[in-house]
């Protein structure tokens, strides 16, 4: 299956980009979301790609038919943080005309920092194999299998841990800037 | 009381300002202090995701535009208003934009919230959530996300008390906007 990856940064920042974008959109029989969760949904960019999406599809006498997967990644040690989101996305799928093909939703974020899966070592296996199969099925047109939504979901670390480290990493973070004694600053007046 | 109105509506909606307006004056003719964000209008730049709000600059963006005084006018409020066309289910990318920008009004660390993991409150007080979208017919679906969006949000957000109502676009601003204020004065600060 051939694969093209667009960036929703890229594609929602000028008029001719977000054509370009809505013409790959065009061309697919699989449309694939990756997005982190931002208070408690889809980030404004992934936000307004949908919308865009949606309402070209939505232009179209007869959108070509595809199907459509969320994968969902959070800060939070709990998968159930996306859920909101993989709903919302449910929905967008109904709209602009997609067959759900389902919604991979990863928790412990932090851990993987934006690395690639590959340098992320074991504890990226479970993520690795639910992305494995979720392929598989897009592949041969059907929805995502259980398997892979509950791979995907399997934490990392027990939550204590990864909690201690979250706050750890802020720590070590905040003395590299300078503002260790800061991180609790208040900068805007409240009201008595 | 302040209240902090952030209109979601998209380009050209007439319905939802007229919503947002009707909701405003609502609350100013009980005593309200109403502060509105027309946020598709604002000049306002999305959040980044690099997080120095909370490990470079604490509790403030690095970007310098309306999206700090939004932040600041909700800390600042009693109330805080979501008032968006409902899209899938959630809220509008202008109001989405705006929604990203507060994280600094909360702290980085971790905290368990009835068993769930969540950030720590930066403020000693925050204001109470409520949601109103606006869909073009009646669909429960949506409505149901959308209200455990604003549930979720009011978690997150450290709100002291919430709630969320979804209304068509067939039904009258103004009466709407009644019906809210008077829920608004009774419940949501409570």
């Amino acid at each position: 299956m051939h694969t093209e990856t667009c960036h929703v940064a890229m594609a929602m920042r000028a008029p001719a980009q977000t054509r370009e974008f809505l013409q790959a959109v065009d061309r697919a029989d699989a449309l694939i979301l990756a997005f982190p969760l931002y208070v408690d949904s889809l980030p404004y960019l992934a936000t307004l790609a949908l919308e865009r999406i949606a309402a070209h599809r939505q232009s179209q006498t007869e959108p070509r038919p595809g199907s459509f997967l969320a994968i969902a990644n959070c800060g939070f040690p709990e998968v159930a943080h996306n859920a909101t989101a993989i709903a919302i996305c449910k929905q967008f799928s109904e709209e602009a005309g997609y067959a759900w093909a389902g919604g991979l939703a990863l928790g412990m974020g932090g851990a993987i920092a934006g690395r690639a899966l590959s340098e992320v070592g074991g504890m990226a296996h479970n993520v690795i194999a639910a992305l494995d199969l979720a392929a598989e099925a897009i592949a041969a047109g059907n929805p995502v299998p259980e398997d892979a939504i509950t791979l995907m979901a399997k934490p990392f670390i027990p939550i204590t841990g990864y909690m201690l480290m979250g706050d750890i990493g802020w720590l070590a973070e905040a003395r590299r800037n300078h503002v260790l004694t800061r991180l609790g600053a208040r900068p805007f007046r409240q009201g008595p | 009381m302040n209240a902090t109105i952030l209109n979601g509506a998209l380009a050209g909606d007439g319905f939802v300002d007229a919503v947002a307006a009707a909701l405003q004056d609502a609350l100013q003719a009980q005593g309200w202090t109403v502060r509105p964000w027309q946020l598709a209008d604002e000049k306002l730049a999305f959040c980044l995701g690099c997080f120095e709000c909370w490990t470079k600059t604490p509790g403030l963006c690095r970007i310098d535009d309306a999206g700090r005084d939004v932040a600041e006018t909700l800390i600042r409020s009693d109330l805080a208003i979501f008032v968006t066309p409902i899209t899938f289910g959630g809220y509008s990318s202008a109001l989405k934009k705006a929604v990203d920008r507060v994280i600094p009004l909360i702290s980085p660390f971790f905290q368990r919230i009835d068993g769930e993991v969540h950030h720590h409150a930066r403020y000693a007080r925050y204001p109470a959530l409520f949601g109103l979208g606006v869909l073009p017919k009646s669909h429960p679906i949506q409505a149901e996300i959308f209200d455990t969006l604003i549930s979720r949000n009011a978690i997150n957000l450290h709100a002291p008390a919430h709630g969320s109502r979804v209304i068509a676009r067939d039904q009258d601003p103004i009466t709407v906007a009644g019906e809210l204020t008077q829920i608004l004065s009774r419940e949501a600060l409570a």
